[in-house]
């Protein structure tokens, strides 16, 4: 501190006598100095100084000198000494760590740092500023600009990002650090990418595109690979924000032949088995096998990953990967991770599944490596998370692979001969029964991955017998299963197996027939309708509603006390459908489930964690509503659920439910059109007939109206011809009133013929036949008026001939046709 | 696996103008008739021959869109090679040539190798920009020219090769400096022969290859 104080005379000058200069008056002199001053070397001392203090007095040079130092870096760029002081003072001012200096000083808020870089970025050519110092060649200025802005990032990562990457070349200038010969340098231009690629996908395609994968692995390789210092994981960690959720860069890894020059990694030297592991080369390797990771992560495209599990096959990094499992001295966490990416490395893949099949652990007698995996995940001793990753990477092993399903179910068939070696079956049955309730929940996990999706492996496990006690007859493996299930005391145990049962008798209806005989149903229920209330309780009534409406949903009515109809009988009387839907809810209410759900491995940190499989997750949420409807439905007779349609698999069995439905729609279509044309024509015959109809009422109108139009001039006649001879003609005068009668009868027959018209207009049926009848009669008519006007024309003749005048207008009758 | 030379391309021009398409169709031989917006840069890459030699491209897709504009200048130094994209049924995707040309001269190196493509030649009914507007513009700017139709496929590969022939050339003319990965350039691992494919061994000495020729 003297030599502080006696730098700071020598600037200042001395101080009155009698008067103590506070921090923040000396701060403001420096910084004036700084301002004013003209003398290059007097700028420089004051910069030195505002540094010395800035520790100390970080609130107040941080305050009052801002806006002078950002203006140093511009105007002084020529003198590296000021510069590198400037940057200096400005990174101790924003420094995102408190300084012993100020452990004791409360003024100093936590997070000071934050707040004095949120002033510096909000001129985003700050940024801009130290930036063009990274072109300068000097160490100090370099070093300290690489410092700033990893300071910088530390506190303000997001905003930071954005600036330089709108920046032409900021990231670019970055990158040419990493090519500086001075390693200092090199190794903080690390620090400062690693900060700047966290999380920003654009910025770390950019750091890929400018060679970051070939530096890196230039300095991994320089440095010994895994035997290197903190240089090596510092790069590893740099790769893997560059990989990671980036599937353009991962794309660009693959192709750029990265895979391949991450192989040297692994080589395990047999030498260096007794030296042991250095904790530095436990990182790097665990960071190593984290990249891995990330290419074959089950969250990246398919595409991706089966391209990236081929390459890894062919180059051999796959062979190494097992040769660490399997060689001795390797620490245990690095085993745990590297039993991972074995998995993830295989998981799908056929190729890669049989290799990992056929990889065999020098042990005497020599056995198969999965053997040997299993025999460390049902064994208790070994630690927790080690058994975990064995469980993954057997699931990964399953994976969409019907010929590994098979082989796990083959070695516990009767048939396998070879009794005197382990097999992974007997290995897991052991487990089953074990008395650790961990192995019991991990042996029945993987047992119910080697039937996923598997309906012939699931048929083929019934087959299995055991032996349970010398002498006494062999107990099938399902019935054991449902046994434990109801001896054991265990919550885990317990959910285990009733997951394996869900997974084994979904879509297998004579697991469900076998597993009625067992007549566990009864026990079933009692645990549905059970009273606990603890979250655990409620997942355990859950997943027991779960495998009582599989029972119903798959049930082929083989086992005759529990035909499907009985069992809902069964269900809506003991407990009733709402109450065990209501009960299905729970299941995925559960905490575990949920965290199951999110990812296929598990994710535990704790024993107590485990409890659901992700597996079973998905095989839940498909089931859960179809075997609600099931148990709501009525009429068994419904095709579209029975079980037997829905044997192969979860997508054939909604597949075959669409395709039933299709056809239905089908016929019910072609029906509906058949109907339709059919009544098309009707509707057009109708047409034609009413047409027809009313082209006949018109014509019969007009003839009906010509008709009466005849008649009243028929009528007229004979009305007029009487009173001129009243007289000498009383003969005739009866005549005329006969043929009078004669006429009024004919008028009503006339009437009556309207009427009959009238009624034809109604009934257009009827019409042809009315109009026939009406023809004949006027045909009739017409007979009869011309006799009547011969009889007139007679009349007339007589009455001439009596000397009678008549009018010839009025006795002349229409000629008609 | 192995190859003579690396080059690294960008592909720039206007949003729509089908740079996508370009790679898609060059890379997996597949047409993609649906606008898929590129956000930032996407990657691909695709061996090719020239001279006998096998070169591996590393092709570099940018997003046309004004907003990634800053983004995707910071491509334009490390490559080799641009192809410089304009939609012949959109006038002003050609008028806009110059302000690519400009943005990719003035943060390029100035060897880099600019192809200058007229995409979607199958729509010729809907034409704007006559073939002899693109060629007076390639001319007057010192560019290579070409009409290409990622849809069909037509002079898809020529565009690609030609500008890798072209900057093959300049690499035996001694232009570029292919010791400066900043070129865009990239020697490969010479001596290995037998590929990295033939076990640890083999992939070793690929590796210690690749090490020592940078």
């Amino acid at each position: 501190m003297d030599f502080l104080k006696s730098g700071l005379k020598t600037v200042l000058g001395a101080p009155e006598p009698g008067h103590q200069p506070s921090g923040a008056e000396i701060v403001e002199r420096l910084v004036d100095r700084v301002n004013n001053s003209t003398l290059l070397e007097d700028r420089r001392d004051a910069c030195r100084a505002l540094k010395a203090m800035s520790r100390t007095y970080r609130v107040e040079v941080g305050a009052q000198g801002m806006d002078t130092l950002k203006q140093v870096l511009e105007l002084d760029r020529a003198d590296n000494e000021t510069i590198n002081y400037a940057l200096d003072t400005l990174n101790n001012v924003m420094s995102p760590t408190q300084f012993e200096e100020e452990e004791n000083n409360p003024r100093v808020p936590m997070n000071i740092g934050e707040q004095f870089t949120e002033m510096f970025i909000k001129d985003h050519h700050n940024i801009q500023l130290v930036l063009d110092l990274l072109d300068e060649y000097d160490f100090r200025v370099r070093l300290s600009a690489v410092q700033l802005l990893t300071s910088l990032l530390t506190n303000r990562p997001k905003d930071i990002q954005e600036i330089i990457l709108v920046k032409p070349m900021g990231v670019s200038k970055m990158m040419d650090l990493l090519g500086d010969t001075r390693e200092v340098i090199r190794n903080e231009t690390l620090l400062l990418l690693i900060k700047l690629t966290k999380g920003n996908a654009n910025i770390q395609k950019i750091v890929a595109f400018e060679n970051a994968f070939d530096r890196l692995f230039e300095i991994v390789s320089s440095e010994g690979y895994s035997d290197g210092g903190i240089i090596v994981e510092d790069c590893l960690l740099l790769m893997l924000n560059l990989l990671k959720n980036n599937s353009s860069n991962i794309n660009f890894f693959k192709e750029g032949s990265y895979i391949q020059k991450m192989l040297p990694m692994f080589n395990t030297p047999d030498e260096a088995e007794e030296a042991g592991w250095s904790p530095q080369k436990v990182s790097n390797v665990h960071c190593m096998l984290l990249i891995v990771r990330t290419l074959v992560s089950p969250s990246n495209s398919a595409q991706i990953i089966s391209s990236c599990q081929k390459i890894m096959k062919n180059v051999g990094l796959l062979d190494a990967l097992c040769n660490i499992l399997m060689s001795s001295g390797v620490p245990a966490d690095i085993l745990t991770e590297t039993i991972n990416t074995v998995g993830e490395a295989v998981r799908g893949d056929v190729t890669n599944q049989e290799f990992l099949g056929n990889v065999m652990a020098p042990s005497n007698p020599p056995r198969p490596a999965i053997v040997v995996l299993l025999m460390s995940m049902v064994n208790e001793k070994q630690p927790f998370s080690l058994r975990c990753a064995v469980l993954y990477c057997f699931q990964c092993y399953l994976y969409h692979n019907e010929m590994s399903q098979a082989g796990l179910v083959q070695t516990l068939l009767p048939s396998s001969s070879d009794m005197s070696s382990l097999t992974s079956g007997q290995l897991l049955c052991g487990g089953l029964f074990s008395s650790d309730v961990l192995s019991n929940w991990f042996s029945a996990v993987a047992l119910m991955h080697g039937l996923i999706d598997n309906p012939a492996q699931k048929e083929q496990l019934l087959r299995v017998l055991l032996a349970t006690n010398i002498g006494s007859s062999p107990v099938s493996l399902l019935h054991q299963c449902t046994l434990l299930l109801q001896q054991t005391t265990k919550l885990k145990s317990k959910v285990g197996l009733l997951m394996l049962l869900c997974t084994w008798l979904s879509y297998c209806p004579a697991a469900v027939a076998g597993f009625l005989r067992t007549g566990a149903v009864s026990w079933l229920v009692a645990q549905t309708c059970s009273a606990d209330h603890d979250d655990n309780e409620y997942l355990l009534q859950g997943l027991s509603a779960f495998l009582l409406a599989i029972c119903i949903h798959f049930n082929d009515d083989t086992v005759e006390n529990y035909s499907k109809e009985s069992l809902r009988q069964l269900l809506t009387k003991r407990i009733g459908v709402e109450v065990l839907t209501s009960k299905l809810c729970e299941v995925s209410r559960h905490e575990l489930y949920n965290v199951a759900a999110k990812h296929p491995q598990l994710r535990a940190k704790l024993p107590n964690d485990v409890l659901i499989d992700y597996e079973f997750c998905r095989l839940f949420k498909l089931l859960e509503s179809v075997v609600i409807q099931s148990l709501s439905e009525r009429r068994p007779e419904n095709g579209a659920g029975s079980p037997g349609a829905e044997r192969a698999s979860p997508e054939d069995g909604t597949l075959l439910q669409y395709k039933s439905l299709i056809r239905q729609q089908d016929a019910c279509l072609q029906e509906l059109r058949l109907e339709q044309q059919a009544l098309v024509q009707e509707n057009q015959t109708l047409k034609a007939s009413l047409n027809d109809s009313l082209s006949a009422i018109s014509h019969l109108k007009d003839e009906n109206t010509l008709l009466r139009a005849q008649m009243s001039a028929a009528t007229a006649i004979p009305s007029q011809a009487p009173p001129p001879a009243p007289a000498p003609l009383t003969l005739d005068d009866s005549r005329v009133q006969e043929y009078e009668t004669k006429l009024q009868g004919l008028s009503a027959e006339v009437t009556r013929l309207a009427g009959e018209l009238k009624a034809s207009q109604e009934g257009q049926k009827a019409m042809a036949e009315e109009l026939e009848k009406i023809r004949k009669d006027q045909d009739d008519l017409l007979e009869l008026l011309a006799d009547q006007d011969i009889k007139l024309n007679d009349y007339k003749m007589r009455l001439l001939s009596l000397g009678h005048p008549v009018e010839d207008d009025v006795a002349a009758p229409a000629p008609h046709a | 696996m192995a190859y003579a030379y690396l080059f690294k391309y960008i592909i720039i021009g206007d949003t729509g103008v089908g740079k996508s398409c370009l790679l898609l169709q060059f890379t997996d031989k597949r047409f993609q008739p649906v606008h898929d917006l590129t956000i930032g840069v996407e990657f691909g890459a695709r061996m090719i021959t020239i001279d006998g030699k096998q070169i591996k491209l590393q092709i570099w897709d940018t997003a046309g869109q004004e907003a990634f504009r800053s983004i995707t200048r910071s491509y334009y130094r490390g490559a080799a090679g641009a192809l410089l994209v304009y939609d012949i049924t959109r006038r002003d995707t050609f008028n806009h040539l110059t302000t690519w040309l400009e943005d990719a001269r003035q943060h390029s190196n100035s060897n880099m190798v600019i192809m200058l493509i007229g995409n979607k030649s199958d729509l010729e009914s809907r034409r704007e920009v006559k073939k002899e507007e693109g060629e007076a513009f390639a001319r007057e700017h010192g560019l290579v020219f070409m009409e290409t139709s990622a849809k069909t496929a037509a002079n898809v590969e020529e565009a690609f090769i030609n500008t890798a022939k072209e900057i093959y050339e300049k690499i035996q003319e001694g232009v570029f400096d292919i010791n400066n990965e900043a070129n865009g350039i990239k020697i490969g691992p010479q001596h290995s022969t037998a590929g990295g494919a033939s076990g640890a061994g083999g992939a070793g000495a690929g590796g210690a290859a690749g090490g020592g020729c940078c």
